[in-house]
């Protein structure tokens, strides 16, 4: 009866026609497994300046071949006062799965305002950036399933950006992009913001052209870097879409914008 | 006509016993809707070609021909659907000629459940059979397996239930044409926006007892937008290590040159001709 | 009224009708049994100083461990019983270290205080699930000295768990006189220097014995050197420019 068949091509991941592999024939012994991790899709990114951090995260969230919302937020504001987090200096993202993306939040932010309660004084990123660490590492072998990207203004007004692994390994840096779409906006930023290969047009010749020097870019350039990236990414990545969601953290205050992106 | 070449089938197997991966090939994760009118028949489909979570294709064709009032849409494995439909393409266009008869769309639904049944699933291949001949316009769904159905209206694909939500609740019987090409298009549009492994536009085709036609690109609802920065890098800016001058009228033996005047205008590759 | 005192003793958290906790006020006389110790705070830095009592001539005055260190930045001189004053310390440091480890930061001179004056009320029978770690209340007085990014400071800490910010501020069995030393020669622009000699020259005043470079300590928190303590040499320079009279 053809109604056995969904039609569709295998399940139990996006389109892995080839990959599903003979399973072992029932051999007496009936194994039992918990998978208590999905993968939620979708891409964050992250890009420091001069005096201000841009945040942003596509918000769509899917499982397999579905979309379960079209706005799913993965940016946080992480302290400042109240439910609202009103106030806020910090801005964390988290794509992966995202329960466990909440629970880090959640996490980081009661630890975040205690510490305000405590020491009477804002937290700054970087105690933020090595505390995050400590709590992605208490877990080293029940990991939160989340690539988590931390940003903000350091103590000298200056963009401040932390990535992590999901086990709490990490550095700062000038960008950084994570989850489903990273290996293909990661090159772009590594060329447009870091000037990677890149040279300065008739500074030598052959082996002797001067590599292109980075320097902090203008705000209005990283958001249209941002917005491209994701137009971008949304084209070629099946998980990625519906919305983008950016957070531009300036010693002012965190400023929140949401551009509609494609749907299909 | 030789089939399949199964030489490598012992290597492969030692190779995947050792952890080697099987290569990925490129699916149609598609959505796939047909649906009969008085007087006819249409078929549609998105255009979106996957691999994994990648978009291989954002405008590929997957109404396949078959015979002049016989299409086919495919889902699945896009080798498979492809292949598949040319080869019984291929054999209903031979069985035409030797009974001087318009191939039956029942004929074609048959070659094809025989020649996948034949290689037991391993043929990727789900499709929607959708045409019209001497008996009338018919309407038919092949899984890969080899199991069919004649239905009035069908789906197939990833994006099947989507598609299928909006046939359950929009159908009705006795459609006009105009009716079926708007219900198909809709159920295609449901699975674009609504399963990931579909997406792009809407192909249609319809047809008649007098003509086919095909609608290629009928909707496009996910044209891409402008991109707010211009990627055009100065030139210099990649590190020349040796030259070789190629006149112009030397390249344009191989390819069409266009001449950009417009400094703004985002560059564009050169087309390879393919005469 | 003696009589009706001494049976609120017995119940270590039982408050008295009058709403006094008596051995925790009891706490209190124990410190002023202790020896002197004094912190004055400038903008510079801060300088704690105790007296060293020196009950035996056979006794090696540099074992004894009045001013301690906590952590680079912060340090203390303690008033009362020494022990009880070891377990705080270490209460301290550990908590110092550990900011430091998750946050990559100094511990606030606040927050190093207010951890210490966390353990002090830890005695008693111990709260559900809490295992009591003390069967009375800390029979020593700490100041606690440090720099942090608001500048030096200076905070007393008591048994009872409260504890306070000063300019100068005496503890011990000499306290009152010293304090009201320290009330009239302390003002805001006091050097280190300055502040060096005053110290030296209130403990003496309350000091039963006669003053010398090693029946005293000293010690300094400055933004450049963190916590010092005084070797015998810095020792003998700052008692040679007090005053002799």
């Amino acid at each position: 009866m053809a109604a056995l068949f969904s039609g569709a091509p295998p399940q139990g991941g996006p389109g892995y026609s080839f990959k599903q592999t003979p399973t072992m024939a029932p051999s007496g012994e009936r194994q039992h497994g918990f998978y208590p991790y999905t993968d939620n899709g979708g891409s964050t990114l992250g890009i420091s300046g001069a005096d201000f951090t841009i945040m942003a995260g596509d918000t769509r969230s899917t499982s397999g071949y579905n979309i379960n919302t079209r706005y799913a937020p993965k940016l946080f504001k992480i302290g400042g006062e109240g439910p609202d987090n009103k106030g806020a200096r910090i801005v964390l993202s988290v794509v992966g799965f995202a329960a466990d993306g909440d629970a880090l939040k959640e996490r980081l932010d009661t630890i975040v305002k205690m510490y305000k309660y405590q020491h009477g004084k804002p937290m700054s990123v970087s105690a933020c950036a090595q505390r995050l660490s400590h709590v992605l590492y208490n877990k080293r072998f029940f990991p939160y399933y989340v690539h988590a990207i931390l940003g903000g203004i350091d103590e000298d007004g200056k963009g401040a950006l932390y990535s992590y692994d999901p086990v709490g390994s990490y550095e700062r840096e000038q960008c950084r992009a994570a989850g489903a779409a990273a290996s293909l906006i990661m090159p772009f930023l590594d060329n447009q913001v870091n000037f990677k290969n890149q040279y300065e047009p008739g500074s030598g010749t052959g082996h002797d052209l001067q590599a292109k020097v980075a320097q902090p870019l203008p705000r209005d350039t990283v958001e249209s870097i941002v917005r491209d990236a994701f137009t971008s990414a949304v084209e070629r990545h099946i998980e990625v879409g519906d919305g983008l969601q950016m957070m531009i953290i300036t010693p002012n205050g965190v400023e929140e914008t949401f551009t509609p992106l494609k749907r299909d | 006509m030789g089939g399949f070449d199964f030489s490598n089938h012992n290597r492969n197997a030692a190779l995947h016993a050792q952890g080697v991966p099987l290569p990925k090939a490129t699916s149609t994760g598609t959505t796939i809707v047909g649906c009969l009118f008085d007087g006819g028949v249409v078929i549609a489909a998105d255009t979106r070609a996957t691999s994994g979570p990648i978009v291989a294709d954002k405008n590929c064709e997957k109404l396949h021909y078959i015979a002049p009032q016989i299409w086919c849409a495919g889902a699945g494995t896009a080798a498979d659907t492809e292949f598949t439909t040319a080869i019984i393409s291929s054999n209903l266009e031979l069985h035409a000629l030797s009974t001087g008869r318009k191939p039956r769309v029942v004929t074609c639904m048959t070659l094809l459940k025989q020649h996948l049944f034949r290689h037991q699933g391993h043929i990727g291949a789900y499709l929607v059979v959708a045409g019209v001949d001497p008996t009338g316009a018919h309407l038919f769904t092949v899984h890969a397996h080899g199991s069919t159905d004649k239905l009035p209206y069908v789906t197939m694909g990833s994006g099947s239930l989507a598609a299928m939500s909006v046939f359950e609740t929009q159908w009705k019987g006795k459609l006009t044409k105009d009716e079926a090409v708007k219900l198909c298009a809709d159920a295609i549009q449901a699975g674009i926006f609504n399963d990931l492994g579909s997406g792009s536009n809407v192909d249609v085709a319809v047809i008649t007892a007098e003509k086919t036609t095909l609608m290629r690109n009928y909707i496009t609802p996910n044209v891409r937008e402008r991109k707010a920065r211009n990627y055009r890098f100065p030139k210099g800016t990649t590190a020349v290590l040796n030259e070789k001058i190629i006149k112009k009228e030397e390249i344009s033996k191989y390819v069409t040159v266009h001449e950009l005047e417009d400094d703004s205008v985002t560059a564009t590759a050169e087309t390879m001709d393919t005469s | 009224m003696f009589i009706a005192r001494s049976e609120y003793d017995r119940g270590i958290n039982t408050f008295s009708p009058e709403g006094r906790l008596f051995q925790v006020e009891y706490s209190l006389e124990a410190i002023k049994l202790g020896s002197t110790a004094i912190g004055v705070a400038t903008g510079e830095g801060v300088i704690l100083g105790v007296e060293k009592r020196v009950t035996s001539t056979l006794l090696e005055t540099s074992s004894v461990e009045k001013i301690v260190e906590i952590d680079s930045h912060i340090g203390c001189a303690m008033s009362g019983l020494q022990a009880d004053a070891r377990s705080m310390v270490e209460h301290a440091r550990v908590e110092s270290q550990n900011h430091a480890f998750n946050y990559a930061e100094p511990l606030r001179v606040e927050s190093c205080t207010q951890a210490i004056c966390d353990l002090a009320l830890r005695f008693g029978e111990g709260a559900e699930g809490e295992e009591s770690i003390m069967s009375r209340p800390f029979g020593v007085a700490l100041l606690i000295a440090g720099y942090d990014e608001d500048g030096p400071s200076l905070y007393h800490a008591e048994p009872s768990g409260t504890f306070y910010r000063y300019d100068a501020k005496a503890i011990g069995s000499g306290s009152e006189g010293a304090q009201a030393e320290l009330q009239n020669e302390f003002h805001k622009s006091l050097t280190l220097a300055e502040a060096e000699v005053l110290v030296l020259k209130t403990l003496k005043q309350v000091m039963e014995e006669k003053l010398d470079s090693k029946n005293v300590q000293l010690a300094s928190v400055t933004k450049a050197k963190g916590f010092k303590i005084y070797t015998d040499a810095e020792m003998e320079g700052v008692v040679g420019r007090l005053p002799t009279n």
